[in-house]
């Protein structure tokens, strides 16, 4: 009983290894649900270890794949992230913590994220061409941002965020008709 | 159906010995009513719904696989 084990050479960050206790309870929950709910997945679990460029910059990745992944990635992935959004409530992750874990599935992230940056470019070229604001189609909080960090260079067009809730939209609008709008709130 | 739901109401709320899901067939459609220690609502609801919305899709998604529908009612 009474060797110490010699210290580990490499010693995680603190709130790396915070995360790490993420795990088991994710993998138990994910398992229960996808048995109960007859999905045909089965998924690994990965940190990465210097966060791939990406602004978003998770650490966990839950990625899933099997005859279901379909289902997963379907209507811009409402059901992965619906997942997403009920395991990590339920393992009790802060909210601010909930971008550091992800769910993932056949790249569908990485995939999503370059649709999203090609439809801002393509949407602002819209409000400018019309002149007038152009709403997009409804984003997650997320993929909002991602269209937020992908206009930010352009100085002929601004974006805003407005309404709440589910029916929150982006909104890109012309430089040219100015800053006199309700909701300037970024997300 | 029940036993997913239960599973997903469980793991959200702090009073899981609370957690009550009844299944209603009708013809159409299968009612899953779900009642929780009214403390723990704002649990399986979430803001804006978020919470309860996002539980829908996934017993929409799991009945899909059914080829039959579900509705969660959540009770007060």
């Amino acid at each position: 009983m009474g060797s110490e084990a010699a210290q580990p050479a490499s010693q995680d960050r603190p709130p790396a290894r915070e995360l790490e206790s993420y795990r088991a309870p994710i993998e138990a929950l994910l398992n229960t649900i996808i048995a109960r709910g007859g999905f045909q997945l089965s998924f690994t679990m990965r940190r990465l270890t210097s966060p791939e460029a990406d602004l978003e910059a998770p650490e966990l990745v839950v990625d899933f794949s099997g005859p279901d992944s379909d289902l997963l990635v379907e209507a811009n992935g409402e059901l992965l992230n619906a997942l997403e959004y009920i395991v990590l409530k339920a393992v009790r992750l802060e909210e601010e913590l909930f971008t550091k874990i992800t769910f993932d599935c056949h790249q569908f992230r990485r995939l999503r994220r370059e649709e999203l940056k090609l439809m801002a470019q393509v949407a602002a070229d819209r409000a400018l061409e019309s002149g007038a604001p152009f709403p997009l189609e409804r984003l997650t909080a997320r993929e909002r941002r991602i269209v937020h960090l992908a206009l930010r260079e352009r100085s002929d067009v601004r974006t805003e965020s407005q309404g709440y809730g589910a029916e929150r939209r982006l909104v890109i609008i012309p430089a040219a008709l100015g800053r006199n709008s309700a909701g300037p709130d970024r997300r | 159906m029940k036993e997913l739901i239960e599973a997903i109401a469980k793991a959200l709320v702090d009073n899981p010995d609370q957690v009550q899901v009844r299944t209603v067939e009708g013809e159409q459609v299968t009612v899953l009513e779900l009642r929780v220690h009214p403390s723990d609502l704002g649990k399986v609801i979430g803001k804006q719904g978020r919470t309860a919305r996002s539980i829908r899709t996934i017993l929409g998604a799991a009945g899909m696989k059914l080829k039959k529908r579900f509705t969660l009612e959540i009770l007060e």
